[in-house]
């Protein structure tokens, strides 16, 4: 079964993030899945895949297609396209168009449009709902990625399921085997000893100790250009009681939040970090003990592992992303006591309140609420998991794409042990136990063709 | 070519084989660049009704039809009755099939709308972009406040409700947007 993956970069890597961790999702599941993929902006690919060749019109890659977008490929012929997935309503690329539209062709061709992911009720609504194109035989249907049962869920591919097992034994194994494991990571990724000193890029802080910064309260920032002060400030009353060492993303947010960070005094360790894989991204995801997260892909990775987080939603006009975050908020209170749901929603409104994004953007959020309780969420122990909701954490709960009835292979999937740290981590048990997204996905491409 | 942008209620068009004609907007969904317009259709060859949900991006033939321009005479019950405005002949179009057009129009409107014919016969309304009605009830309006940003409820004549700005009050006329039921302006 031949499947086209078509994705059109917005701006950012939150797109291609996500194409790219469908496709390996996908493959994991049907290795006899051939995949092509039509991408327009290479280079953001190969930031998060450096075997991308970012000039090449066609390469292969992990056993794929990759096309440029809109490139001649003779394959399209040879092998027309049948099914093709619209990642977050990309369009498709002329070629394709031409071959998915062919007036003389006779059989039934379906297209899938990947929604962005929302946490709004309209993604129950729309999973999985008839849409429509121009062409009696070419169908097409929404496929809603989501954060309850009645939706595609979100993609759990093997690395990453591996690298939220990985950590989650990590963790549950106490503070010094942690620490040993992310030393163990920060050298494979050359990060040098004690993250940040060594041969990484990153300024360090006046606090920096012997044993390195593998010991610490790791959060890393991974978001959009802002006023970075009051968090920084923040921040540093927080590591008067934690050491901690803050993890600078590479992208839009590092520069900002390195120059509050240089101006507040170095008032902790920071590490700028080198734009990593994304494996590698994963990898520190999973290791840190909470996060300010940006987009859909991050979020989602966040939310998935069980992380404390903060989400800086993707800026929308008339200060819609506010709608998002209020819905994300709905989604996450029931894991927490009414007031630390009250106090963790101000600390989400309060960081997504702009007009804009810049370096004198927002800056009015009291983070304080948040870095309790993830602390306390980092150094609980599994015997004081918290249990979630039953309604929302029922494994037996379903979508409309029915129970899954492809399995994937037992290596695909490794347990993930419950730690259980908190109601960040029962909203994460949640989300994985509501299925896998390629797995629903493919399931319903099969139940089409 | 018909982008999903420009589908209303009452568009005619071609969703696969089908030719349906759009009776209710049901929101639009999404942000970024990736837009739901989700919509009830009827399939105005076998009468059926569905839901869809249309990207932003998809395309469609809309489908050539006869346009008449028509006033609407009367209501009987669940039947619209509108007048050709030139040959004076009458036509029957069910409220199922004005869909939410229906809330816009009473018989003492002076507005033309255009109904659509498809093999003969009328199966949809178009109506003016812009028409004026008036607020027959909301909660009284608050003096000093014409910013417009704030929004109650209000019913209208024609029936249906929709936000007005908080200075609004009964008796106020308004001009309203058709495709969308939202205030543009005090008439």
């Amino acid at each position: 079964m031949t499947v086209d993956i078509l994705c059109k970069v917005v701006d950012n890597f939150g797109d291609i993030g996500a194409v790219y961790r469908l496709a390996k999702a996908l493959s994991a599941l049907d290795p006899s899945l051939k995949l092509r993929l039509s991408v327009d902006n290479l280079a953001a690919f190969k930031a998060l895949e450096p075997a991308v060749d970012a000039d090449a019109e066609a390469q292969a890659l992990h056993g794929w297609e990759l096309l440029r977008w809109g490139a001649d490929w003779p394959g399209f012929r040879s092998d027309p396209p049948r099914l093709a997935l619209e990642c977050f309503a990309c369009g498709r690329p002329e070629p394709l168009e031409e071959a998915l539209f062919a007036p003389d062709r006779q059989d039934v061709r379906h297209i899938v449009n990947i929604e962005y992911l929302s946490a709004e009720g309209y993604a129950d609504e729309l999973h999985l709902m008839p849409s429509a194109t121009r062409s009696p035989r070419v169908k097409k249907h929404i496929f809603m990625p989501g954060f309850t049962p009645a939706t595609g869920g979100l993609i759990i591919d093997p690395d990453f399921s591996r690298a939220m097992a990985v950590w989650d034994q990590a963790k549950a194994a106490g503070r010094e085997a942690l620490a040993r494991a992310r030393e163990a990571l920060t050298g494979r990724l050359g990060l040098g000893p004690g993250l940040g000193s060594g041969r990484a890029t990153g300024a360090l802080g006046p606090r920096d100790e012997p044993a390195g910064l593998a010991s610490r309260f790791w959060l890393p920032i991974f978001s959009y250009e802002r006023d970075y002060g009051p968090f920084v400030a923040q921040a540093a009353r927080f590591a008067a009681g934690e050491p901690l060492a803050v993890l600078a993303a590479a992208g839009r947010s590092q520069a900002c939040l390195v120059d509050a960070w240089e101006r507040a005094g170095r008032p902790f360790p920071l590490v700028a970090l080198p734009f990593l894989k994304q494996e590698d991204w994963d990898q520190i995801l999973c290791a840190s003990d909470a996060a300010l997260v940006r987009g859909e892909e991050s979020l989602a990775r966040a939310a998935l592992a069980g992380l404390p987080f903060l989400w800086h939603a993707y800026l929308q006009e008339g200060g819609h992303h506010q709608v998002k975050v209020a819905a994300l908020c709905d989604r996450l209170a029931p894991y927490f006591k009414s007031a630390e749901a009250a106090a963790l929603g101000a600390c989400f409104r309060a960081l997504n309140e702009r007009e804009a994004d810049g370096p004198a953007a927002g800056g009015g959020e009291d983070i304080g609420a948040f870095l309790k309780i993830a602390r306390r969420e980092a150094f609980r122990t599994p015997a004081e998991q918290v249990s979630p909701p039953a309604a929302q954490a029922s494994p037996a709960a379903v979508g409309r794409s029915g129970a899954a009835s492809i399995q994937a292979s037992p290596a695909a999937e490794p347990a993930i042990p419950a730690a259980g740290r908190g109601g960040y981590a029962a909203f994460g048990r949640a989300l994985r136990d509501n299925g896998d997204l390629a797995l629903r996905l493919l399931t319903f491409l099969r139940a089409l063709v | 070519m018909l982008m999903t942008s420009d589908i209303r209620v009452g568009t005619v068009f071609r969703a696969g084989g089908d030719v349906v004609v759009v009776q209710r907007m049901l929101g639009i969904k999404g942000g970024r660049n990736g837009q739901v317009k989700k919509m009830r259709v009827k399939n105005i060859v076998t009468g059926q009704t569905s839901e869809l949900g249309l990207d932003m991006g998809e395309k469609f033939e809309e489908e050539h039809l006869d346009y008449h321009k028509m006033k609407l005479s009367y209501i009987d019950g669940e039947t619209w009755i509108f007048m050709d405005q030139e040959s004076f002949e009458q036509y029957e179009l069910t409220k199922e099939d004005l869909g939410d057009n229906a809330g816009y129009m009473t018989p003492d409107d002076d507005f033309e709308v255009e109904v659509a014919f498809f093999n003969e016969k009328p199966v949809s309304v178009t109506l003016p972009t812009a028409i004026v009605r008036t607020i027959t009830y909301c909660e009284p309006g608050i003096k000093g406040d014409t910013s417009g940003k704030s929004f109650k409820p209000a019913t209208l004549d024609s029936g249906i409700e929709v936000s007005v700005p908080l200075f609004c009050e009964i008796g106020t006329k308004i001009k309203i947007d058709t495709r969308d039921g939202s205030f543009i302006e005090r008439a």
